[in-house]
């Protein structure tokens, strides 16, 4: 049985002025697996993130999904090719109801879609499935900015997972979400991936990571250092220099 | 609860529309004279100006001060299209409005790229170059020597002038609130409106953010345009100075902000107000500044006490005199969702979670 390519990238650099955020990073995620992305603050994780994802444009490099090149997709089209995203800094629709950011991910096929209804009995009944999987159905009708930040977190998620990407990158998941959440995204994270959902995760809360993760890649100064299971990481003397401190 | 009360909320919707309908049809017949008959007109091309406007602003968020030279560019059209091209007045009024969307097309493109006040100084521009055009390109356009526009109803006296027009007014008013009406409860809209929220977010989702903005930017663009083509008839006498001003536009926006950008009537509402405010200063206080005056306080004062415009603030009023408190959105406990969680893996698995509870209590 081959292999099937998911998401990678060649040789990715991005420069802020004089910053350099990534250094030819090349990388290559587990399709079908849950991926975890580490690395110190600064490490340039989340521009790592922006730039596959197309909300930034790489300054060289390039990102494949599937074997298809993405690198200068506008971010809708990479979404549309199968990439779904969170962000660091929960993102959500402030002043439209929890149901209405999860219809946001309809993506309509031609103008007959554009036009149809919004709330179509079909996509509202799939939107309240995610709620409800999530925990947050009983806050449906209620505008996302009256949520809390946990809340707001799943909210965040259920509008990514009703686009139904194939591969999903959560920026920091566990960034301030209390015990009993966390607990129930690790959850959630595991069961999606059983059913077929591929993962990149990058994250600090090293708990999460370890008990979710099957790969995963440590970034420092803008360029990967070591990958491999859980197991691996633990004791790789380079992450422990770079990341874990010891 | 909440489905209960939506048949309910409906009627009221439609009896509103209805009653609201019933009065604007009814004004001609209710105007004492000719002049506030036309002060109707006045109103009712304010808001259509204003729902036009708030396809964009409403929508997505993006504040358009040039939205009057839209207008103008409209009026010149359609006055263009009959004085030189010889087309029958309503025909040049949608063969104009047509070529405002058409034209619409490459200024989106460029104007849609920058967001915040880089747009708003943008489409600031855009006034302040049709004004110049339409000033220099005299041979043209009549300079500020002014375009006469051949009235369409030769025939009528300007009582029933005044009547025909408040009346396709009205017409062109109905269809914008459909078409925006439309707009908002489909996916197209949804998209928009997440665009307002969160741009770069709602791109994340999937939604193709610039042709959504460029597409319902042509869609006002259009509306405007007829706006302003209906007024060069209905008027008969352009001047560019009028109809590339910064005011029009200015206008649009406090109408539209005064109502409520997310609401279907708010521009209509905000018409109401603007528009009877500026007639009354101008009557009681003739040629003078003053209206202008009155327009920076009224607009001062929805920014600091209304910000959602009139027609939330009162809606907000009502929900929270007949509406009970919301239950708490706090999130589960720790227990609960282990409660939770047990009852899930019991209806999923009943032997295996009872076995676990036995271990577990062991």
């Amino acid at each position: 049985m081959t292999e099937v390519r998911g998401l990678a990238t060649a040789s990715l650099t991005k420069a802020f002025g004089g910053v350099v955020a990534l250094d030819g990073a090349t990388v290559e995620f587990r399709h079908g697996q849950v991926n975890a992305l580490i690395g110190p603050n600064g490490s340039g994780k989340t521009t790592f993130f922006n730039c596959v994802t197309g909300m930034i444009r790489p300054d060289s490099g390039q990102t494949t999904y599937r074997g298809r090149d993405i690198t200068r997709k506008a971010p809708h089209a990479i979404v549309r090719a199968g990439v779904g995203r969170t962000f660091q800094l929960c993102r959500v629709f402030p002043r439209m109801t929890a149901l209405d950011n999860v219809l946001a991910a309809v993506r309509p096929a031609g103008l007959p879609g554009l036009l149809r209804g919004a709330r179509a009995r079909t996509e509202v009944d799939r939107a309240r499935g995610w709620l409800t999987r999530l925990g947050i159905e009983h806050l449906a009708d209620v505008e996302a900015r009256n949520m809390s930040w946990g809340q707001q977190k799943l909210l965040e998620l259920a509008g990514v997972l009703m686009g139904d990407p194939e591969t999903v990158l959560l920026d920091e998941p566990a960034g301030g979400v209390n015990p009993a959440l966390l607990d129930r995204i690790g959850t959630l994270v595991r069961e999606l991936n059983a059913e077929g959902r591929t993962f990149v995760i990058v994250e600090h809360n090293m708990d999460l990571v370890m008990s979710v993760s099957d790969h995963i890649v440590v970034f420092d100064r803008g360029r990967p250092i070591a990958e491999g299971p859980p197991s691996l990481i633990r004791s790789d003397e380079r992450v422990l220099g770079a990341y874990l401190g010891v | 609860m909440a489905i209960a009360r939506r048949p309910v909320g409906r009627i009221v919707q439609v009896a509103m529309v209805l009653v609201l309908a019933a009065a604007v049809l009814s004004f001609p017949a209710l105007a004492p004279n000719p002049y506030i008959l036309s002060a109707g007109v006045v109103v009712l091309n304010y808001a259509v100006l204003s729902t036009s406007w708030n396809f964009v602003g409403g929508f997505t968020g993006y504040i358009s001060l040039g939205h009057g030279a839209l207008a103008g560019l409209g009026a010149y059209g359609t006055a263009l299209l009959v004085t030189r091209a010889g087309l029958p007045s309503f025909v040049a009024l949608v063969v104009a409005a047509l070529l405002v969307a058409a034209l619409a097309v490459p200024i989106g493109f460029a104007a849609l790229r920058v967001r915040g006040a880089s747009f708003v100084i943008v489409s600031i521009a855009l006034v302040l170059i049709l004004l110049l055009v339409f000033q220099s390109w005299a041979s043209l356009t009549g300079g500020s020597r002014g375009l006469v526009v051949p009235r369409p109803f030769p025939g009528l006296l300007r009582p029933e002038h005044h009547r025909v027009f408040y009346f396709l007014f009205a017409a062109l008013l109905g269809l914008a609130l459909l078409a925006w009406w439309l707009i908002d409860r489909s996916r197209f809209g949804l998209g928009l409106k997440a665009i307002r929220e969160d741009e770069d977010k709602a791109e994340a989702l999937g939604t193709p953010t610039f042709a959504y903005k460029l597409v319902v930017f042509v869609v006002s663009a259009g509306f405007t345009g007829l706006a302003g083509g209906l007024y060069a008839l209905w008027f008969g006498d352009l001047d560019p100075v009028f109809q590339f001003s910064i005011l029009t536009g200015s206008y649009m926006v406090l109408m539209a902000l005064l109502g409520g950008v997310r609401n279907l009537f708010g521009p209509l509402v905000g018409a109401l107000v603007v528009g009877i405010a500026l007639e009354y200063f101008k009557v009681e206080f003739g040629d003078t500044q003053l209206h202008l005056v009155a327009t920076g306080v009224l607009l001062a004062l929805v920014v600091l006490f209304m910000p959602d415009g009139v027609l939330p603030a009162i809606g907000g009023l009502l929900n929270r005199v007949f509406r009970p408190a919301q239950n708490s959105i706090r999130e589960v406990t720790a227990a609960q969702l282990r409660d939770q969680r047990a009852a899930e893996a019991e209806a999923r698995e009943p032997v295996d979670a009872a076995a676990g509870r036995r271990e577990g209590a062991r």
